[in-house]
């Protein structure tokens, strides 16, 4: 038997989910009348929240055993390392 | 001890084993690589980042002047749909259903292709009208452009924003392309009749890379083309 | 009481009807693939030597013609007399073919390959068709590096660290294509090592066979386990910052252009965040095949094996973020160097752990002074050397004086020679026997170690001193300076010592040549080792084992007291032995 049988997710509603986002993402950028600070925030934040939808439920992290979670994420604090490191260049 | 009988499932990890990460080698090997497919996009988006924080105080080109962002929001757009397309595909045959299967993974390619051709155009406007690598071709239209507004055209930061634009669409570009070519082979495969509920690692493991490069879009498209 | 010593393994060889080229040049079988490694990274590791040649030749004798230096072209030695753009590219591609040509893929390439499937009982790799890629896209960027020795305006020059603007710019460098294709080879190679560490953490993850739990893994799979964790998420980060320096020599992008907003420090920060996972992808393998080695040659366990394993996942762990410490004097933000001179200095403490467990091991051990022990045993002497040298440059003060001075060379060769090389003369002396049926010459092994140890000694010592004295490198003719002339007599000691180094290893090339026709056959386990591999036939048949076979306990059981031999075989299964638990549903 194939791995753990569970419902698909809805598939379609992830769909509209990232739809929405991405307007509301260009909305931001280009109409609302935040300063740019709090723009880029939002911004970064939206564009996480799509990218961790399809982690989540497209890439089925979700679904997957902590293990297989944890090969995902291990590259993720070592780019935060490097960017911020190479970051406080330019700060001093 | 007995040999694997004729019910083998493929779809599980190998067997007889010690217990790994519960997932067939196949999975585990592209879930492997795209944490090495980060490390790389973090190189060229990191770079880019600390580029961008190292300019100021000369400005960056604003949001849609230099780039068109009616082109790319479609294209980001094309691109979701495909990695929803995908993921119906893989969910068709994981439910037993062959033939619909090969109509998502169709959709998957079509829209992929569409995409790296959009980009294609995109490129060969922007060049067409001085935007390159190395900044603002002299003499070029976008040149003359940001002498007269060198603010909103990022006129001082021209070369880091053409050396960070094509080095980081282009790549995630050559991936996609990869992608669609890796999707055709599994596509032909398809249509041979390799894929069944009991073994559909490869639509599975294709669907994975097809998703990540979908996820670095969502990045690039926000942080190069919004910002 | 059990009789292991001559039963032949109940192993039916798989039929095997491959072609030639099949078999033996495009071949998946992991074996294959690390035996074409080996002879790749052995031509390279020779030609890096004949590199290090011609950079002692003028250094002993600046100025002078180099004998045989007929050869070379006009335009980099007119009568043999090397040229300082000559000497430059010298340096660099010395650095380059040993770094990336030789060491890494001889320890990873070689040993990573042929060590990984058999040790844990599987057929093969998870992936052998990448394995076979991962060869051949090594290959090729050896050759285009081996190409750009050649083309008409010479190799890349701005050292094998390849720093930004010297090497993005042609009119700084004076080198146009042989720069372009260094950057080309190395992300070919990033390639090959990606594909590689893909290979081997799944195949380590998924494939152990039954018994083989996380901590009865031998050290050696354990050492290349995070070394291919730490290539993976390394060489990504090299193959990007070496596309970007691309661009920039041929498309003419800004990245590390500081007049157009560019940042020259961007390079070297890319760079080190590879290059330092890089350096304990050079010394791990080599630390893992030592704690085999050392246990066999002490007839003992391996002392405190598993604080050797959390200090392999400790060196893993905090090689990430030490790199800044090859960029103290780069003038980088102050606050970032002290913290990375923190760092720096804990990461000291899991390798000095490791040396007290090798000790440990030895003590009181019945020991067997073997060829592979003998090295081992001068990796571990040589190591220590290297690591001391380490603590002084970790301290940001320190390092200011000795920063790119000879001082460092000194370290970078006494962990790399006599760390990783040592290592790797006894790991190829140890697995010889498996992988080729013959034994290489006891004698000549032993008249080989002690020359190689005097003339390493010889040669790499002074250059300490000649560090705290400021002597810098990379120089061309250090007369040119008042304050070296009184250390020239020292650098003519140190390349008379060299050659002698040189000469030392033509008895190791012979001793691996010859033997492969001459040498003596090999019994079963001529080592009286426990790993799976010694189960099997010298050489093993393609596929390894017909039935995978089951592990009975941990890899270092020797002089254990229920078998009359002083060694216990993994899969040996005793009267008290359980079966492991029940394996998973059936699958692939």
């Amino acid at each position: 038997m194939a791995e753990t049988r569970h419902a698909h997710p809805p598939y379609l509603l992830i769909w509209l989910y990232l739809f929405v986002l991405t307007v509301a993402e260009i909305a931001l950028a280009f109409e609302l009348p935040f300063s740019r600070n709090v723009k880029l925030i939002l911004l970064l934040l939206l564009a996480l929240w799509k990218a961790f939808l399809v982690a989540m439920f497209f890439m089925h992290l979700k679904f997957e055993k902590w293990n297989l979670r944890l090969i995902a994420i291990v590259p993720l604090p070592l780019a935060l390392i490097l960017v911020l490191a190479v970051i406080t260049e330019h700060v001093w | 001890m007995a040999h694997a009988t004729a019910t083998v499932d493929v779809m599980r990890p190998p067997a007889p084993a010690e217990r790994g990460v519960d997932v067939y080698n196949l999975k585990l090997g592209m879930w492997v690589f795209l944490a090495s497919e980060v490390m790389f996009f973090t190189a060229l988006i990191g770079s880019y980042i600390v580029l961008r924080f190292g300019a100021s105080p000369n400005p960056w080109a604003q949001p849609g002047k230099v780039l068109s962002i009616q082109i790319t929001a479609f294209n980001t757009f094309l691109l979701i749909c495909s990695s929803v397309s995908m993921v119906k595909a893989y969910a068709s045959i994981a439910d037993g259903n062959v033939k619909l299967m090969k109509v998502w993974l169709l959709v998957t390619i079509l829209c992929g292709a569409t995409f790296v051709g959009i980009q294609v155009y995109e490129y060969t406007h922007l060049i067409h009208h001085g935007f390159q690598p190395s900044g603002f071709r002299e003499g070029s239209e976008l040149a003359e452009l940001a002498a007269a507004d060198p603010v909103k055209y990022g006129a001082a930061t021209a070369g880091l924003y053409g050396s960070t634009f094509f080095t980081m669409t282009g790549f995630h570009g050559f991936h996609v392309t990869c992608g669609v070519i890796s999707m055709t082979y599994v596509f032909i495969r398809a249509l041979r009749g390799k894929y069944s509920q009991q073994d559909h690692r490869g639509i599975e493991v294709i669907g994975l890379y097809w998703h990540f490069v979908d996820l670095v879009w969502i990045i690039l498209f926000t942080i190069v083309y919004l910002i | 009481m059990s009789s292991i010593a001559a039963a032949a393994p109940a192993v039916h060889a798989h039929h095997d009807d491959r072609s030639f080229i099949r078999k033996y040049i495009f071949s998946t079988d992991h074996k294959i693939i690390g035996i074409q490694f080996l002879f790749v990274s052995l031509f390279f590791l020779f030609l890096g030597g004949l590199l290090a040649m011609q950079i002692r030749w003028q250094l002993g004798y600046p100025g002078r013609p180099m004998p045989g230096g007929g050869i070379l072209p006009e335009t980099m030695a007119p009568g043999g007399v090397i040229l300082p753009e000559y000497y430059i590219q010298l340096v660099t591609m010395h650095g380059t073919f040993m770094v990336f040509f030789a060491i890494m893929p001889l320890l990873v390439g070689v040993f990573a390959n042929y060590l990984i499937p058999l040790k844990i009982g599987a057929h093969d790799m998870a992936f052998p068709r990448i394995n076979m890629w991962s060869f051949w896209s090594a290959f090729t960027g050896g050759l285009v590096m081996f190409a750009s020795l050649f083309v008409p305006e010479g190799a890349a020059r701005a050292g094998w660290t390849m720093y930004a603007p010297l090497s993005a710019r042609h009119d700084l460098s004076g080198a146009g294509l042989g720069q372009e294709l260094w950057s080309i080879s190395i992300v070919l190679l990033g390639l090959s090592s990606i594909l590689g560490s893909l290979n081997y953490i799944t195949t380590i993850i998924n494939n152990r066979t039954p018994g083989m739990t996380w901590f009865r893994l031998p050290l050696s799979v354990w050492a290349l386990f995070i070394t291919a964790i730490l290539g993976l998420l390394a060489l990504p980060v090299l193959s990007g910052a070496a596309i970007m320096l691309l661009f920039e020599q041929i498309l003419g992008t800004h990245f590390f252009d500081p007049a157009a907003g560019g940042q020259v420090l961007l390079w070297q920060h890319l760079f080190w965040f590879f290059g330092h996972p890089e350096v304990y992808i050079l010394i791990l393998p080599a630390m893992g095949m030592v704690s085999d080695i050392v246990a066999n040659g002490s007839r003992k366990p391996i002392f405190g094996y598993h604080s050797m394993v959390f200090a392999l996942v400790g060196i893993g762990f905090l090689g990430w973020v030490v790199w800044g410490h090859h960029m103290f004097m780069s003038g980088m933000n102050p606050t970032l160097g002290s913290t990375f001179m923190v760092t720096t200095m804990i990461i000291s403490v899991p390798s000095a752990i490791k040396v007290f467990n090798w000790m440990g091991t030895m003590w009181r051990g019945n020991l067997r002074f073997h060829v592979p022990m003998l090295n081992a045993i001068g990796f571990v002497a040589m190591f220590v050397i290297g690591g001391l040298s380490g603590v002084f440059m970790a301290a940001t003060p320190v390092d200011m004086p000795i920063h790119d001075t000879y001082f460092i060379v000194a370290h970078i060769h006494y962990v790399l020679f006599g760390g990783s090389l040592f290592a790797l003369f006894g790991a190829i002396t140890f697995w010889y026997p498996n992988m080729f049926g013959k034994m290489m010459n006891e004698r000549w092994g032993k008249i080989h170690f002690w020359l190689t140890m005097l003339f390493f000694n010889l040669t790499f010592f002074p250059m300490h001193i000649l560090g705290m004295g400021g002597h810098m490198r990379r120089i061309y003719d250090p007369t040119q300076y008042n304050f070296l002339k009184p250390y020239q007599p020292m650098n003519t000691f140190i390349t008379i010592a060299a050659f002698a180094l040189f000469a030392s290893q033509l008895i190791f090339a012979l001793n691996f040549i010859l033997s492969l026709k001459w040498g003596k056959k090999a019994p079963l386990n001529p080592w009286e080792d426990n790993g799976l591999e010694w189960t099997l036939p010298t050489p093993p048949p393609h596929g390894n084992w017909d039935r995978p076979p089951t592990v009975y306990r941990g890899p270092y059981e020797y002089s254990a007291p229920q078998v009359a031999e002083d060694y216990l075989p993994q899969t040996k299964k005793l009267p008290t032995d359980r079966e492991p638990a029940a394996a998973p549903v059936a699958g692939h």
